[in-house]
């Protein structure tokens, strides 16, 4: 076989104790869509980073035709030919597209020269088989179309190795078709693709070889020819499972507390049908890009329904806005601590009591900080919150600390509904077992739980019922003992389809 | 309304905004002050344009990276300062050698925020929120509590400013604003026909990008802050020009009034877009409304400021607002557009299919 443009040799990458990737290898041949399949935080998206010189591996080697390289920065990537292209597109919104293709051109010399500019633009565009104004600013254009503009950046760079990280995940099936048209063709003209896909059939209909990773390891590669949709999940989600995620008995009561029939948000999800039921807890399963935190969202009115019903304890309720859903005592615990869950450098008292200030005024209408605290302490015994005092900023805590003082605030609140959202990720397994415990117990005492997760094996082992989205839409819901990881898989990444039908 | 508005390019649309608006306030003030509009009012603000409009086009050049110099008043004062006493000490140099050092002196400022915002990764506004403390602290120490007098500077620099270089009416175009607008003539041509200039809009528009796209932002961003100080030197020698007389005060709140030109002249605080041509007018405008509010009888002092005050509100609200309404009308025309190219599309396959 030719020499391959790119290899990667043994390269891992850690992240203090994290270990991100280990021992990976990959050859990447011109000519060839190399397709990369794995679960969400199986690695992926850190083997790109090194690719494209954002991170460096920690042991490891990268070589670039036959030699071994370091790749400083994404500038030293591009010069190399090494591109990627994102989900979510990186243009520049107030330069128009011709400017975002040739922003760090080398060959064009001191003085811009826009006409000839629109012409190769215009070129680059109808190569790629597509066809809008390119003297128009980025910020008008589709999501589509921004991607192009960064392919034809990338092209009109002499790009080898494009790496496409799920390109078509945020576009129409129209649109995707013909993104795939140019991975095709683009590794026709000799170029080495990288194709990142949640969409399994997208990989049948293009793919050369497909290389599946887990846990930051190299599982295997081979010809699209010797793989079938089974055999790929199979070794996707094979992960061996700890014996924290034990099966607990349901709790579940006939009493529906809350009902969404035909829920949609336009453009974004459609007719999510479900009832949670008192003492149940309700996963929803599914891959990144599956709308499931969407859905969420709307029950708890950031970003509200555009149709459907809600009911809460039977009857109909409009969700416009956080505190609607709050009075009707649904809580959201977000996936994002960072951004909506925690305020990191205040302490872990005033975390608690801020989404319920309104219980902790004294005389004069001034904060009770002693019931606060008192409050806080309550919770830090109750939830084991490992902290030598509750004055301590919340930043000062790790993950799984975090995640508790998330919980506590929304306790506090004394829900009938919460909705999780990764209520797990990014914390350690002890942590895990205790917030798996902690919502064990709030259905128990007769809350009722939605819990969005990513981590297969925690579906399976909290959900009483399994909800799995794919792509904005429901696939179906799986009973916890009828749920097996293949079968929410299978639905989570399209195949089912066909085989529920038949 | 909004064909037109959609077919103008949006930074000639807020010119001419800018320029109807200027107007107006000819207008208004017409109406309301006797013998408004005469020759005097021209030179009178022409002069002291020249210096705001050489700080609001530096201030410009680091906005549009998404970052901020408030150190840009104390660069002045102090290069003001400095470049007073050499000359006072060496009389027999000539303007070349002043403006080189005036500007050096600027761009060396310059290149203090630009290491610390760049490479130390500090934000503009804390790095320059101190710069702008410690060069005015260094031009107390500096000075000892002396000031530069015009008596010690030579004749030559003194009657720059105001040397008329032609005249219509009333009207005198002097030295000073003519070389101002020249230099911002310059920095304009070389922000929309350099392609290196591209890049700083590039990074004010999407720094994450930037990167990706392999361009050096650290250097470029950088590189912005030296050329705003080097413009702010030039201000400077302007400054000592102008007025001869320079104290520990000399520049003090530059920084801000050219932040307010800068935004009133529609560059966006966030950095991606705006124009040195605009931040000019946007000079221009406060100090017309600053100048003429002075003849108003009606206003007092304090009003003054306030009435300054919500200008700026007002028209950075225009802009939010305008800026809306285009990127809605785009949107819908795009939209229509795709729609349109979809069924054709769909239309050719059903023709394929059926023949």
């Amino acid at each position: 076989m030719a020499q391959p443009i790119m290899q990667l040799r043994g390269v891992s990458k850690s992240f203090g104790m994290t270990h991100a990737l280990t021992d990976l290898s990959l050859d990447l041949h011109a000519g060839e869509v190399h397709a990369l399949v794995g679960e969400n935080g199986a690695g992926k998206s850190t083997m790109i980073k090194i690719m494209t010189g954002i991170h460096q591996p920690t042991t490891g080697q990268i070589l670039v035709d036959g030699s071994v390289r370091i790749i400083p920065g994404p500038q030293a990537a591009r010069e190399m030919g090494v591109a990627a292209i994102y989900q979510e597109p990186m243009v520049f919104p107030d330069l128009d597209v011709a400017e975002n293709i040739f922003i760090s051109a080398r060959d064009e010399g001191l003085l811009r020269r826009p006409a000839r500019q629109r012409a190769r633009a215009r070129d680059l565009i109808a190569r790629i088989g597509m066809d809008f104004d390119v003297d128009q600013v980025a910020s008008g254009l589709t999501l589509a179309e921004q991607q192009a503009v960064e392919i034809a950046r990338a092209l009109s760079e002499d790009v080898r190795v494009l790496i496409m990280d799920e390109p078509t995940a945020s576009l129409s099936a129209h649109e995707a078709g013909r993104l795939r048209r140019i991975a095709t063709s683009l590794a026709a003209d000799g170029v080495a693709v990288v194709y990142i896909s949640h969409r399994l059939e997208e990989i049948f209909e293009i793919a050369d070889r497909v290389t599946v990773i887990r846990d930051g390891s190299h599982i295997s590669t081979r010809p699209v020819a010797e793989v079938t949709s089974e055999g790929m999940i199979a070794e996707m989600v094979g992960r061996e499972v700890g014996n924290y995620l034990t099966k607990t008995a349901g709790t579940a009561t006939a009493e529906v507390v809350l009902q969404a029939e035909g829920l949609t948000r336009e453009g974004v999800f459609e007719e999510i049908s479900f009832e949670l039921h008192r003492g149940e807890v309700l996963c929803m399963a599914g891959l990144v890009g599956a709308r499931r935190t969407d859905v969420a969202l709307a029950l708890f009115g950031v970003a509200p329904a555009t149709g459907g019903t809600i009911r809460v304890g039977g009857r109909p309720l409009t969700i416009a806005r956080p505190k609607d859903a709050m009075d009707a005592g649904i809580a959201y615990v977000s996936e994002d601590r960072r951004k909506l869950g925690l305020a990191m450098p205040m302490a872990i008292r005033a975390n608690i009591s801020v989404a319920t200030l309104a219980e902790f005024l004294g005389r004069w209408g001034l904060l009770d900080t002693n019931r606060e605290r008192a409050v806080a302490q309550a919770f830090r015994t109750r939830l084991n919150i490992r902290t030598p005092d509750v004055e301590v900023p919340v930043g000062t805590l790790s993950g799984g600390n975090q995640q508790k003082v998330m919980l506590a605030k929304w306790l506090n609140m004394k829900p009938n509904i919460l909705i999780f959202d990764e209520p797990t990720r990014g914390i350690d397994v002890g942590a895990k077992a205790e917030v798996h415990d902690l919502i064990r117990e709030f259905v128990a005492a007769g809350g009722a739980a939605l819990v969005i997760s990513s981590d297969l094996p925690e579906v399976l082992a909290l959900g009483d019922r399994i909800l799995v989205m794919r792509e904005g839409r429901q696939m179906g819901i799986v009973a916890a003992e009828e749920a097996t990881s293949a079968r929410i898989m299978v639905l989570a990444t399209g195949q089912a389809a066909l085989r529920e039908a038949s | 309304m909004l064909r037109l508005m959609d077919r103008l390019n949006p930074q000639a649309l807020r010119i001419v905004a800018l320029l109807v608006v200027v107007a107006a306030v000819l207008v208004f003030f017409s109406l309301v002050v006797p013998n408004y509009l005469n020759g005097r009012l021209f030179n009178r603000i022409s002069s002291s344009v020249a210096i705001m409009a050489l700080v609001a086009t530096a201030q410009t050049l680091v906005i549009i990276t998404r970052n901020i110099d408030l150190s840009i008043g104390s660069t002045l004062g102090f290069v003001a300062f400095a470049t007073g006493s050499l000359v006072t000490n060496n009389p027999d140099l000539g303007p070349v050698v002043l403006v080189a050092y005036a500007m050096a002196l600027g761009a060396m400022f310059g290149a203090i925020n630009g290491v610390l915002v760049a490479y130390a990764r500090i934000p503009a506004i804390i790095v320059t929120l101190g710069t702008m403390a410690l060069f005015r602290s260094a031009l107390v120490e500096y000075s000892d509590s002396k000031s530069i007098s015009t008596a010690n500077l030579p004749e030559w620099l003194v009657a720059f400013p105001n040397t008329v270089l032609w005249e219509w009416g009333e009207m005198q175009f002097r030295a000073a604003f003519v070389a101002a607008v020249a230099v911002v003539l310059l920095v304009h041509l070389a922000l929309t026909r350099l392609r290196v200039a591209r890049r700083l809009y590039a990074i004010g528009s999407n720094p994450e990008a930037a990167e990706m796209a392999g361009i050096n932002t650290r250097l470029t961003v950088f590189v912005a802050f030296v050329l705003a100080g080097a413009l702010a030197g030039l201000a400077g020698f302007m400054f000592l020009a102008r007025f001869g007389t320079i104290t520990v005060v000399a520049g003090l709140g530059f920084e801000l009034k050219s932040v307010a030109a800068a935004v009133v002249g529609g560059v966006n605080i966030f950095g991606g877009s705006g124009t040195v041509i605009g931040a000019l007018i946007g000079a221009i405008l406060v100090d017309l409304i600053d100048t003429s509010l002075v003849r108003w009888a009606l206003v007092s002092e304090f009003w003054r400021e306030a009435v300054l005050g919500v200008l700026i509100l007002l028209s950075v609200a225009a802009d939010a607002l305008l800026m809306r309404r285009l990127i809605a009308a785009r949107r819908a025309r795009e939209h229509a557009k795709a729609e349109a190219r979809i069924e054709r599309e769909l239309a050719a396959q059903n023709g394929r299919a059926a023949s």
